[in-house]
């Protein structure tokens, strides 16, 4: 990548070799980057997150070199073509060459596409995953009257998203709850929905994203693969308590899960999780300065309101 | 390739290169205000084709004979405005005034059937998408009409200037521009609008 | 041609002309230039509060919804108040001296696109004082959030928002016709398309963008605008609206916005390195041609912003393969800045300094763009702060100082006097160490997962969220130094002669300041291509005359 000069006369063998050391010093470090870049990821918890590292790291370690390269080549003229003091002459005058042109305009070219390539391949296998998403306009009939639960598959798990508050609903078992439960290595179906406005369902160690669009109802498919507790956070600007929107995904074995499933449905239904509802009502008691402010919408009435304060894992 | 900068030494000719700015700022200026009926256009067409219900309640779509009249009224107003600048190219000044006062009179005449096609529709600016993209798109297009009303007002006062018209004008070239500019606006709203009403 | 006789002084313009309604194009330049940094402390000022909210993980420094009001109007005032009119100074007195024309093709409407800014400044700064507060939306200003109003009022901070940015579309479009049409019929007799300068053909580019994309904006905010006031529901769900059509038309335009920025900064770049490594610009037509090609692309990318906001699976592998092609042009001017800092003779000035610092910031915001643009990886750090830490390396790591390299390039020939070297290069310093301690941070925090736009966070984001608000302050302290040496070197610094750069370019025929119509009737004739360092040809005809009576006159200078 480094632009060596087209004047090849001028080189000497040994500032061929050293160039060739300098370009092996820098493989070796972009590869070095790209297993390194798996450490600035959160914990991988679904069948997608490995994809999505892999190909992160591939780019990482091409970006490195890239950058690398530049930057070696700036350092280089910095150190070595510095003007002498009093030198007010001009340099030698190299204008261009077309050769040098149509080489750093193919080989970035290449790369780019070939980048592509790979992540499209990945889309690809995302999508193999499950649907990433299949839109639907939900009807004037669901909205008006709620949720037909009679009509979803069992592992259909609809999200509603809030200003500001998650709620979760398994129809299969007819509960509800504000802490996302979820069975391990078990495909499982979100239909994501909101009552207001944009919302983003975002659980970084699933490595997935997807905006809620209020007057649609979008289906994402995820397969958790490992145990634990993560977030899942609004990622998509919705307001005051924007930033408070958070809620807990607790993966658990397929027994654990089923278990809390048959002990959730037999809690009567309380108020659930809600941050923004008590700080709204905090905001009332003092005299904070603060500007107007949408209130939030009552906490859901669920059976589990579960955590959102114990340690979590990504 | 190379420019057609004015010679550095005579002052008339400066004057002259200037003008022809004028009409070069304008046609780039068109071309940008384009984008935004083109946005409109966009817009309107991919909330009707993704609409559940288009059409408000009790509206069963929009009447297009008298738009029609309309439409005719307006592009041949196109012709006129053609025929003035012609006469004014020929140096025939009482014929440019004619021709240009007979554009203004159908622009005007399109404006008022505009203004009796709206009070005489049973849905309003917020009935809606449909509502809010009818009168969004007619009444920005309307807003384009008065204005070159307006511009041809300015002109045909300015004709009266003695000599003021000799070298050209590109003033008039102009707002002859801009009113072909609106009408070809128009022929696509219309076929947007009032051809294609079956989502 | 006769020579023109430069009178040895003029009467000394009023410094009074600064604040009428001028249509000088280096008054108006200036203008722009200072406004735009008097709303630049305002958007740093609430950068600062931003930072400080998060240095710690909760919410405690403001109230949430002051939190969500100042980071709308720290990116609303950065990029409408400071970033764009700073260019248009450039602009203004760039365009005009470069192209040897005597003025803007327009200077009413230059004045008037002009004095639109502080209008729309002022309306903009007054939403912080009307019940309810700024927007709070972002400067995106999705809807149904930012069509929410809480108090209901005619008259709200959002509402103003839109009417500011509706104006600053007006200014911006008046000056994009200004400039185009400079540009296409003002150059001097013998520049052809392929003697001009690289800023006039990236000016050219950017604002054909503005042309282009603009009025989708605006169209978009119209609508915005109506259903915020008027009650329609072009983009609310309840009246059959559709909110994603609001983010087409808004990124159609606020895409290409970003290269309307970093394109004239790419102009800048190819303007100094040149001078400061005292050799031609490598690939001058590739670097020229370049500017249109990625104006071509960059208004087929939109969708790239959108990738999580359900668009249609060949949607997302379209705009990935677009998206991807515009790191091919871009990077030929990259490597053609490289090659003519190679085998050159470098001079480490505060000008260049800044731009070997952007240019190396903007090669790491490329890779992370690169990044951004394929899918899979934009669906996980899409609206966190990786995308915050990828477009400060591309707005301030690259954009601002290549825009600080030019002021230091240009500032002797439009002031008359040299900035301070030594100040200079300590703003140097402090920016490009502030710069990347504040957004190298970002990119860790959102592969963590941290979303943007938080005014609070989980524990485990502490860490960098420190070190970035320290890089903040840091850059807060960098313009210090700054204004000291604008102030002080505009005051009493050493007189500048016409060319103390011993640059090649028509502005550097014009003495320092330039008079008020620059060449005026003696437009030199241009005989080469510009930067024709060490090829000894001259750039215009009667050079060696032009520039003795220049030297002549500042000697007569010196001796009064």
């Amino acid at each position: 990548m480094t632009p060596s000069p087209a004047q090849g006369p001028r080189f000497s063998p040994l500032s061929v070799i050293a160039l060739i050391a300098w370009v092996g010093v820098l493989v070796a470090l972009s590869m070095w980057m790209g297993q390194l870049s798996y450490h600035w990821l959160p914990v991988q918890a679904s069948t997608a997150a490995p994809l999505v590292d892999g190909l992160f790291s591939f780019e990482t370690a091409v970006g490195t070199f890239v950058f690398g390269g530049v930057i070696s080549v700036m350092v280089w003229v910095i150190v070595m073509h510095r003007a002498e003091k009093y030198d007010a002459s001009d340099a030698e005058p190299i204008e261009g060459n077309t050769r040098l042109e149509i080489i750093w305009t193919a080989i970035p070219f290449v790369l780019v596409m070939a980048i592509a390539v790979y992540a499209m391949r990945v889309n690809t296998t995302l999508g193999m995953l499950g649907p990433m998403e299949h839109i639907h306009l939900r009807s004037s009939v669901e909205q008006a009257g709620g949720y037909p639960g009679d009509r979803l598959p069992a592992e259909q798990v609809e999200v509603i998203a809030r200003q500001w508050s998650w709620e979760f609903r398994y129809p299969g078992s007819d509960v509800s709850t504000t802490e996302l439960h979820l069975a391990v290595d078990e495909p499982v179906t979100f239909r994501l929905v909101s009552e207001d406005v944009l919302h983003g369902f975002f659980i970084p160690a699933f490595r997935l994203k997807q905006d809620i669009v209020p007057g649609r109802a979008i289906d994402l498919n995820v397969t958790p693969t490992r145990e634990g507790r993560y977030r899942l956070r609004d990622s998509q600007f919705s307001g005051t308590w924007f930033a408070a929107n958070q809620a807990d995904v607790v993966v658990e074995s397929v027994e654990a899960h089923q278990a809390w499933l048959e002990a959730a449905a037999r809690q009567p239904l309380q108020s659930g999780l809600s941050d923004a509802s008590l700080e709204y009502a905090q905001r009332g008691q003092s005299r904070k300065a603060g500007w107007a402010t949408v209130p939030p919408a009552p906490p859901p009435q669920v059976n589990v309101p579960g955590s959102n304060t114990q340690p979590h894992d990504g | 390739m190379t420019t057609a900068y004015p010679a550095p030494n005579a002052e008339p000719q400066h004057v002259e290169g200037h003008e022809k700015h004028n009409l070069t700022g304008f046609i780039i200026f068109l071309c940008s205000e384009s984008v935004i009926f083109l946005a409109f256009f966009s817009g309107y067409a991919l909330l009707k084709t993704s609409a559940l219900d288009w059409l408000p309640p009790g509206v069963e779509g929009l009447e297009w004979q008298m738009p029609l009249i309309n439409s005719v009224v307006l592009v041949s107003s196109s012709g006129t405005i053609y025929l003035a600048e012609r006469a004014m190219a020929k140096g025939n000044i009482w014929g440019f005034r004619a021709f240009w006062l007979l554009t203004m009179a159908l622009g005007s005449y399109f404006l008022y059937g505009q203004a009796v096609e709206w009070s005489g529709l049973q849905f309003g600016f917020t009935s809606g998408t449909f509502g809010g993209t009818f009168y969004l798109l007619t009444g920005f297009h309307g807003l384009h009409v008065a204005t070159g009303v307006g511009l041809m007002t300015l002109m045909l006062i300015k004709s009266f200037i003695p000599g003021n018209y000799n070298g050209g004008e590109q003033g008039v070239q102009a707002t002859s521009l801009f009113w072909h500019f609106v009408d070809v606006i128009w022929i696509i709203l219309f076929v947007l609008i009032y051809v294609w009403q079956r989502s | 041609m006769t020579l023109a006789t430069f009178p040895a002084s003029e009467p000394k313009p009023s410094w009074t002309r600064y604040f009428s309604f001028n249509t000088d194009a280096k008054v108006i330049g200036i203008q722009y230039i200072v406004l735009a940094f008097f709303f630049f402390l305002i958007g740093g000022l609430l950068a600062m509060i931003i930072r400080g909210e998060l240095i710690t993980p909760e919410a405690d420094l403001v109230d949430r919804t002051v939190y969500n009001g100042i980071y709308t109007m720290h990116g609303t005032v950065m990029l409408f108040l400071f970033i764009f009119p700073v260019l248009n100074g450039l602009n203004n007195l760039l365009i005009p001296t470069m192209i040897g024309a005597p003025d803007m093709a327009f200077p009413r409407l230059n004045a008037v696109a002009f004095w639109l800014v502080p209008i729309f400044g002022v309306l903009l700064m007054s939403s912080f004082f009307v019940p309810g507060g700024p927007a709070y939306s972002g400067w995106w200003s999705y809807p149904p959030v930012s069509i929410q109003n809480p108090l209901g009022h005619l008259i709200s901070g959002q509402g103003l928002w839109l009417t500011a940015v509706a104006l600053s579309g007006v200014s911006s479009i008046m000056g994009a016709v200004n400039f185009v049409t400079t540009i296409i019929r003002m150059r001097a007799p013998g520049m052809g398309w392929f003697r001009m300068p690289v800023f006039c053909w990236t000016a050219l580019a950017a604002q054909s963008l503005q042309l282009i994309g603009l009025p989708s904006l605006t169209g978009g905010a119209i609508m915005l605008l109506m259903d915020l006031v008027a009650g329609t529901t072009f983009y609310d769900p309840a009246g059959g609206g559709d909110p994603v059509l609001y983010q087409h038309f808004f990124w159609f335009y606020s895409h290409p916005a970003v290269y309307v920025i970093i394109l004239p900064v790419f102009g800048i770049f190819s303007e100094l390195f040149p001078v400061y490594a005292r050799k031609p610009l490598f690939g001058y037509v590739y670097v020229a041609l370049a500017s249109f090609i990625i104006v071509g692309l960059g208004l087929i990318v939109w969708v790239h912003h959108m990738f999580p906001s359900g668009v249609a699976e060949w949607m997302r592998n379209l705009f990935m393969f677009t998206t991807m092609l515009i790191a091919v042009p871009t990077g030929v001017k990259v490597f053609a800045w490289l090659g003519t800092l190679w085998r050159g003779k470098l001079r480490l000035t505060t000008p260049m300094l800044f731009c070997l610092g952007g240019l190396f910031n903007f090669v790491f915001a490329g890779i992370t763009g690169i990044m951004l643009a394929t899918v899979p990886i934009d669906l996980h750090v899409s609206n966190t702060y990786f995308v915050v830490g990828h477009f400060h390396y591309v707005i301030y790591g690259a954009a601002v100082m290549g825009i600080f390299a030019g002021i230091y390039h240009w500032f002797p020939k439009f002031i008359g006097r040299m900035p301070y070297e030594g100040l200079g290069k300590l703003h140097f310093l402090l920016t490009f160490v502030g710069a990347n301690l504040n957004f190298l941070p970002m990119h860790p925090l959102g592969l963590m997962g941290m979303p943007r736009r938080v005014s609070s966070y989980d524990p485990e984001f502490a860490f960098w969220n420190v070190l970035a608000s320290l890089g903040a302050f840091l850059l807060g302290v960098s313009i210090i130094p700054f204004l000291l040496n604008m102030v002080s070197s505009w005051v009493r610094g050493p007189k500048a002669t016409h060319n103390p750069w011993n640059a090649i370019g028509l502005e550097w025929l014009l003495p320092s300041p330039p008079a008020e119509d620059n060449f005026g009737e003696h437009v030199p004739v241009v005989i080469s291509r510009p930067y024709g360092y060490g090829l000894g040809k001259p750039l215009v005809e009667h050079q060696a005359e032009i520039e003795q009576a220049l030297a002549l006159a500042e000697q007569q200078e010196a001796a009064r």
